[in-house]
């Protein structure tokens, strides 16, 4: 049964996933053949059957996740939603400039409403032992815990200042060239401006993850405890600044194997001429050039794995419970570059499998720790929410948090 | 109470009422009912005895994901009642079973492969006819209630960066443009309501001239027409009539009637949200490709109609249409034009979206293209 340790009165469960890919495969073509038969009109029934079989399979200390969002809702938000897609394809492609920039600015002021409804939606449709939880944030809170993007915006508006300032400073440009692409002359304290200006939007990015995680698991609860949240803003620099690192490792990684690749290509067959040397080079630079977009696959693997290691190491319930994680990042990365491959291998068909690994392992790495036992939570039915933003959500998949 | 009528055993299971996390021990008994089966829940650890029904639709019934093997534990959600756990979860099958319950369609689809498999063949054929049929009769329909004015407005913005990017002033003779616009016009009075599919459509009709895009003609919806110094040029090299022009013209003039650059936008809006949300989950590679496939061959569709449409026209004005599909042949020969990136289609569409442009010419020059 449960792997269950007691020590000092607190009880440790390990959380456990029991589904496996070959069902969810099932589970997916099924959602898939209805969807087309359908002309995508299942959505909403497929995204729940999705969950429903997540939290199935998903066992915390022996007792599975519920998901019970009401069918209509999903259904109705998703029509609304499908509604203004198609209104928003329609003016993008008889070109109605106006009608577009519309859409792109209500979507970007709705997007922080959009993330509080979705995440309010997406708990109050969670249960487990009976429990209903529940994401109390009000719409307020959402939009001040947005302030970086604001200072970003500031920020970028100051800048274009600046640079047209210094710009001015330089002087006309000595001579013109009368044909061919004008650029702008940068000079170095417009780099450094530049510089500063991506650096800090950095910094205002990593603030409105930090800022959401944080608002996300300090108002969300099970009956009447509320979460708690230990990590702090240096964490998420910290595990960024990493994720960096990787990445531009893996792309020198990649540069020097293409140019490794190319000097032995050379050296092997020096004799060759012409197009056949022309083809293997050709040959590289495409392997080069798809490792480059790659590249960032493990980055963000990482990211990810390290990201969840955080979180779930760092958060509890109250004074009852808390969260330890043991995730290791490599293997993640490890699995998800493997699980990218046979992805493209398959055109698209292993995703179900490959979902269910990187799923799996992160569900199974996380341990339960209980003080005073699984009977004490006490709570109330809180009506459900409007499900407007549910549709709108599907992207975040079960992972609520990390 | 009518345990003695229920055809499957009670089954024991633990029930947590929604407000305490601590398990209740229950028994429950499914019992047939008119919708489904309804359950019955009895608390066990209670001094008194508690009893309730639930009715079909007031439980959340799991599905079931597999034939031959079920999650360790199954939950049973009751709405504002709590839920139910329960542990056994193949005894609970059978007793769902013997209470007549009905599996939906996606159940059967999931736990039978013959299910599965008759799906998929229908999905395959719904599918093809959807795309092959359903969206185009629903664009043509549409078509019909998008206003004239709307076209102009598209066609106008369409023209403008057109002119700025890839047109120049015409450099033909003005008597030259005079004699075809006049030819132009005298083809347009042919063009009586048993032509017309949208007999109540009245399109602006204007002929432009300018040069650029290799030999080329194309139409705007709402009744812009424009053709190339080229295209003049060409027909004038291999030695052809003006009805050689004129043919062209009514291929266009047929791209106009049957509003094609307004049900094109349509198609493609139905192509772009349906098959994005059907194989948007395989991978974007998949639903891309079906995309312009299906577009692509929805515009070879629309460039017969405005052959067949053409041929009758040139047939009512007593024209030959020989020449056109002369014209046709010394341009597929001398290799396509480049097309331009317009709402509406071109001639360089009529060669690039059809392989087989010889053929197609020498039936147009017979007259066997519509029968």
């Amino acid at each position: 049964m449960d792997s269950r340790t007691q020590r000092h009165g607190i009880a440790a469960y390990r959380l456990r996933f029991s589904g496996t890919g070959g069902e969810y495969f099932r589970v997916w073509i099924v959602n898939l053949l209805l969807s087309i038969v359908t002309l995508g009109l299942y959505t909403p029934w497929a995204r729940r059957r999705t969950a429903r079989w997540f939290y199935d399979h998903t066992l915390i200390a022996s007792s599975p996740l519920e998901f019970t969002a009401p069918l209509r809702k999903m259904v109705f938000s998703f029509i609304l939603f499908a509604l203004l897609y198609l209104a928003y394809q329609i003016a993008a492609e008889t070109g109605q400039d106006t009608m577009v920039l519309f859409f792109i600015v209500a979507a970007a002021a709705l997007a922080p409403y959009i993330w509080g409804s979705a995440m309010r939606f997406r708990l109050a449709s969670t249960r487990w032992r009976g429990l209903q939880l529940h994401f109390a944030a009000r719409w307020k809170d959402v939009y001040l815990a947005s302030w970086p993007i604001f200072v970003m915006a500031a920020l970028w508006i100051a800048i274009s200042f600046g640079l047209e300032m210094l710009a001015a400073d330089l002087g006309a440009p000595p001579v013109r060239k009368p044909r061919g692409i004008q650029f702008p002359v940068v000079s170095l304290p417009m780099w450094g401006l530049i510089a500063l200006g991506v650096a800090v939007s950095l910094l205002c990015i990593i603030r409105v993850e930090f800022n959401y995680k944080s608002l996300l698991v300090l108002r969300a609860g099970i009956g009447k405890q509320r979460g708690r949240w230990k990590p702090v803003y240096s964490d998420f620099v910290r595990i960024w600044g990493a994720t960096i690192a990787v990445l531009l490792a893996g792309i020198a990684l990649i540069l020097a194997l293409g140019a490794g690749a190319l000097y032995t290509l050379q050296a092997l067959f020096s004799t060759a001429r012409g197009p056949a040397m022309f083809m293997l080079i050709l040959v590289t630079v495409l392997f080069v050039f798809l490792g480059l977009v790659l590249v960032s696959a493990p980055a963000r693997a990482y990211r990810e794995a390290r990201m969840f290691k955080l979180i779930w190491s760092n958060v509890g319930l109250s004074q009852i419970a808390r969260f330890k994680c043991d995730l290791r990042h490599w293997p993640f990365v490890r699995l998800r570059l493997k699980n990218l491959l046979l992805t493209l291998l398959t055109l698209g068909f292993y995703r179900p499998f490959a979902r269910v690994s990187e799923y799996r392992m992160k569900a199974d790495s996380v341990t339960l720790h209980v003080k005073g036992g699984l009977d004490q939570l006490v709570g109330d039915l809180v009506k459900q929410q409007e499900g407007l933003g549910d549709a709108l959500a599907d992207a975040a998949g079960l992972d609520i948090v990390g | 109470m009518a345990e003695t009528v229920s055809p499957a055993a009670p089954l024991r299971a633990k029930w947590f009422n929604g407000r305490s996390s601590r398990a209740r021990e229950v028994l429950i008994v499914l019992e047939p009912g008119p919708k489904g089966p309804a359950l019955r829940l009895h608390v066990l650890d209670l001094a008194h005895a508690a009893s309730r029904r639930f009715a079909h639709d007031e439980v959340e019934w799991p599905p079931q994901w597999s034939a031959d093997r079920a999650p360790e534990r199954l939950t049973i959600a009751l709405h504002g009642h709590g839920s139910i756990e329960i542990d056994q979860p193949q005894v609970w099958q059978q007793a769902l079973a013997a209470a007549g319950a009905r599996p939906g369609l996606a159940q059967r689809m999931q736990t039978r492969w013959a299910v599965l498999l008759g799906v998929l063949a229908v999905a395959i054929i719904g599918l093809v006819a959807f795309y092959r049929y359903g969206t185009p009769w629903a664009a043509a329909q549409l078509s019909r209630h998008v206003p004239l004015e709307w076209e102009l407005g598209m066609s106008q913005q369409a023209m403008d960066q057109i002119e700025r990017r890839w047109l120049k002033p015409s450099e033909l003779p003005p008597e030259r443009q005079a004699a075809l616009r006049a030819s132009f016009d005298e083809l347009l009075r042919q063009l009586d309501p048993t032509l017309k599919r949208y007999p109540a459509y009245r399109p602006r009709y204007e002929l432009l001239f300018r040069r650029g895009l290799g030999p080329n003609a194309f139409a705007l919806p709402g009744g812009t027409l424009v053709m190339t110094d080229e295209l003049v040029a060409s027909a004038a090299k291999a030695g052809l009539s003006d009805d050689a022009l004129l043919g062209v013209l009514a291929h266009e003039i047929g791209h106009i009637e049957h509003r094609h650059g307004t049900r094109l936008i349509v198609e493609q809006g139905v192509l772009n949200v349906g098959l994005g949300l059907a194989l948007g989950d395989v991978s974007s590679v998949a639903s891309l490709a079906s995309t312009v496939l299906t577009g692509l061959a929805y515009r070879r569709q629309h460039e017969t109609e405005s052959d067949c449409f053409a041929l009758a026209l040139m047939t009512r004005a007593q024209k030959p249409t020989a020449p056109m599909a002369e014209l046709l042949l010394g341009l597929s020969q001398e290799g396509g034009a480049p097309a331009p990136q317009a709402h509406g289609s071109t001639m360089a569409d009529w060669l690039s979206t059809h392989p087989a442009t010889p053929q197609r010419a020498e039936r147009l020059k017979a007259g066997t293209l519509c029968r």
